[in-house]
C-alpha cells in the first residue's frame, strides 16, 4: 500500500494504514486509567509517535493498541508506572518492511 | 520437551544476527530467537551503515548486501522559518564503489541479508518468537530462555533485545533507559524514483546523501531532523529527546509531517508516495549508557542492549558497533568454551575486548559530547543568529548593511555575551 502525499499534513492515522501490521487478539499493552486519572500532564498523550493515547468527551484517558509502533515510549514516560508495557507474541505486531 | 543449543541469542537484529554468524563460523551451532515475522522486521535506524566492518569480515558484501546509495554528499542544515544555512561537503572526484566509506540502507533488508549470511556458516535463525525471560538455574547462571511459553535451554545465552531492555531489566543488570538520555525517531519512507531522485539532488545513480537538519519544527528542541536518500526512496524522520516532549510544546505523532511539510525538506519530496511510516528508540548518553557489566554468568549483552551506540554530532553510528560488539561476543564465548567455563569471571573478557575496540575508543573520546548537545543554545539561538547573519550577508539593495554589526546585535539579542560564548567554546573544544 502507499498514499499520494500533497502540501497539507497527513494524518496519523492515514500513516498508519501503510505500515504493516498482523494484530493479535489481545493487547500487548496494559494501562491503569486509574493512575491516569491523577496525572495532570499525560506526557503520553503527546508523546506517542501513533497517536494512541487521547482523551475522551469526559476527559478520560483512552488508549488502543491497534497501530502500535513498538517504539516503548510510553513505558519510559508516564510519570506514574500505569503502562504495562510489553511486545505482542512472537509473529505479531507491527511489521517494517524497510525500517 | 526441551531442546539444548550450545548458545541462544536473544533478538536477531544486526548485533544478534553478527554474533551468530561469528559465532557459526568458529564452530558453534548457534540459534537466533526473534519475535518478528521475519528477520529485520522490528528493527528501524535512519540510513546509513558504514563500510569498514563490513569489509573486514564480509568478504564480497559489496556485490551482495542491499545497498541502497553509496553516500557522496553529507549536509547539515541549520534551518529557520524561511531560510536556511548548510554546510555540504562533496569529495569533487567520483570514488570507486569500493572507495566509499558508508551506504545508505534500509535496516529490515539489511538486516535480513545479515540473517542469510549467519544462516550459510550454520547458524539457526527462528523468527516469530518471543523471548519472555531468561531462566537461571540453582548456582544463579542463564541456562536457557523461555520463548512463547517453551524452554530452550543453551550454554551460552547472548542478550541482543535493543534498545527497550526488557530482559535485561528482569535480569537486573540494567534500570529503565533514562528520558534525558533517550530519544525517540519517527520515520517516513518516500518514494520519488531514482531519476527524480538524482535530479533533485544532482546525483548518479549510486550516489546518495545524508543530510541533518537542527531547527525548522524542531527549533528550541534538544533534537534534529534527518534525510537519506535510498535508491528509489527518499527517508526523512526526526529524533527527539524524550525528556524533551515532556519538557516542550511538541507531538510526536506530527512531527514527521511538520518536517516533510517545512519548505527545506518539501522540495525534495513533493510529490512523494508515502511506503511506510514507523518509530524506534535511541540512546544518546554515549558512555553513560553503556551496561557496566556486559556479561554475567552464562550470559553476554551486545549491540543497542548494551548501550553500543555513538553520536558525534556529525555522524550516528550503530550498525557497525553492533556487528563488531558480535564479533566480539563471539570471541569471549569461544574463549570461555575452550576452558569448558561459563562464570562471570571467564566470560569478563568480552568487557576487555570491548574496551580495547572500535567500540569503546569511540565512546570514551567523545564521553562529553552527549552533555553538550542539550546545550540549548544550539537548537533555540544557533539558528536565529545564522539565518539573521547569512540573510544580510546576501540581502542587496540600496540600504547599507555590514555583518559585523548586524552578529553583535543578533549575539546580543539572544542573551549571548562572550562570557557564554567561551564557556560554549570551551565545552566544545572537550566535546567535539
Amino acid at each position: 500500500m502507499s498514499s499520494n502525499m500533497e502540501e497539507k499534513p497527513l494524518s496519523v492515522e492515514k500513516r498508519l494504514t501503510l505500515t504493516k501490521f498482523e494484530i493479535f487478539e489481545k493487547p500487548h499493552i496494559i494501562v491503569d486509567t486509574e493512575k491516569c486519572s491523577k496525572c495532570e500532564t499525560k506526557p503520553c498523550i503527546k508523546a506517542c509517535p501513533a497517536g494512541l493515547y487521547s482523551l475522551d468527551e469526559n476527559g478520560k484517558l483512552v488508549f488502543v493498541y491497534e497501530g502500535c509502533l513498538e517504539c516503548g515510549t510510553c513505558r519510559l514516560i508516564c510519570p506514574y508506572d500505569a503502562v504495562s508495557w510489553s511486545y505482542p507474541p512472537g509473529g505479531h505486531g507491527v511489521w517494517y518492511k524497510f525500517g | 520437551m526441551s531442546e539444548k543449543f550450545d548458545v541462544v541469542v536473544v533478538g536477531g537484529g544486526p548485533a544478534g544476527l553478527s554474533t551468530a554468524y561469528f559465532l557459526a563460523e568458529k564452530g558453534f551451532e548457534p540459534v537466533v530467537i526473534e519475535r518478528g515475522p521475519e528477520p529485520g522486521s522490528k528493527n528501524v535506524f535512519g540510513g546509513r551503515i558504514y563500510s569498514y566492518v563490513l569489509d573486514k569480515y564480509f568478504p564480497g558484501w559489496r556485490k551482495e548486501a542491499p545497498i541502497e546509495r553509496w553516500v557522496r554528499k553529507e549536509r547539515m542544515s541549520i534551518t529557520c522559518e524561511s531560510d536556511s544555512v548548510t554546510l555540504d561537503y562533496v569529495k569533487h572526484k567520483p570514488l570507486k564503489e569500493d572507495e566509499y566509506d558508508s551506504f545508505t540502507a534500509f535496516l529490515s533488508k539489511f538486516t535480513g541479508w545479515l540473517s542469510e549470511k549467519a544462516e550459510e556458516k550454520g547458524a539457526m535463525v527462528l523468527p516469530g518468537s518471543r523471548v519472555e525471560d531468561i531462566v537461571l538455574n540453582d548456582q544463579g547462571y542463564a541456562s536457557g530462555v523461555v520463548a512463547d511459553g517453551e524452554k530452550i535451554e543453551a550454554d551460552y545465552i547472548v542478550i541482543a533485545e535493543g534498545v527497550n531492555t526488557l530482559l535485561s531489566e528482569k535480569l537486573g543488570i540494567r534500570s529503565k533507559p533514562r528520558l534525558e538520555t533517550t530519544a525517540l525517531g519517527v520515520k517516513e519512507v518516500i518514494r520519488l524514483g531514482k531519476e527524480e531522485i538524482n535530479k533533485r539532488f544532482g546525483l548518479e545513480d549510486w550516489e546518495g546523501v545524508a543530510h541533518f537538519f537542527i531547527g525548522g519544527p524542531l527549533k528550541g528542541i534538544a533534537g534534529g531532523g534527518f534525510l537519506y536518500t535510498m535508491g528509489e526512496y527518499v527517508t526523512i524522520g526526526a529524533v527527539v529527546r524524550l525528556s524533551e516532549v515532556n519538557r516542550k510544546e511538541i507531538t510526536m505523532k506530527d512531527i514527521a509531517e511538520q518536517l516533510r511539510l517545512h519548505p527545506a525538506i518539501y522540495r525534495y519530496v513533493k510529490d512523494g508516495v508515502l511506503m511506510e511510516y514507523s518509530a524506534h528508540l535511541t540512546r544518546e548518553g554515549g558512555l553513560l549508557d553503556v551496561l557496566e557489566k556486559p556479561y554475567g554468568p552464562g550470559y553476554l549483552v551486545v549491540g543497542d542492549a548494551a548501550g553500543f551506540i555513538l553520536n558525534t554530532g556529525f555522524t550516528i553510528r550503530g550498525v557497525d558497533l553492533a556487528i563488531e560488539s558480535g564479533r566480539l561476543a563471539a570471541e569471549a564465548i569461544s574463549k570461555a568454551h575452550e576452558e569448558g567455563k561459563r562464570d562471570a569471571e571467564t566470560l569478563s573478557v568480552y568487557k576487555r575486548l570491548v574496551e580495547e575496540s572500535v567500540i569503546y575508543r569511540n565512546l570514551r573520546e567523545y564521553r562529553n559530547l552527549p552533555k553538550f548537545l542539550e546545550n540549548e543554545v544550539l537548537y533555540r539561538d544557533l539558528p536565529d543568529i545564522a539565518c539573521e547573519v547569512l540573510g544580510t550577508a546576501y540581502t542587496t539593495d540600496e540600504e547599507v548593511r555590514r555583518i559585523y554589526p548586524v552578529l553583535m546585535n543578533s549575539l546580543k539579542s539572544h542573551g549571548l555575551g562572550w562570557i557564554t560564548l567561551f564557556k560554549l567554546f570551551l565545552e566544545a573544544r572537550r566535546s567535539i
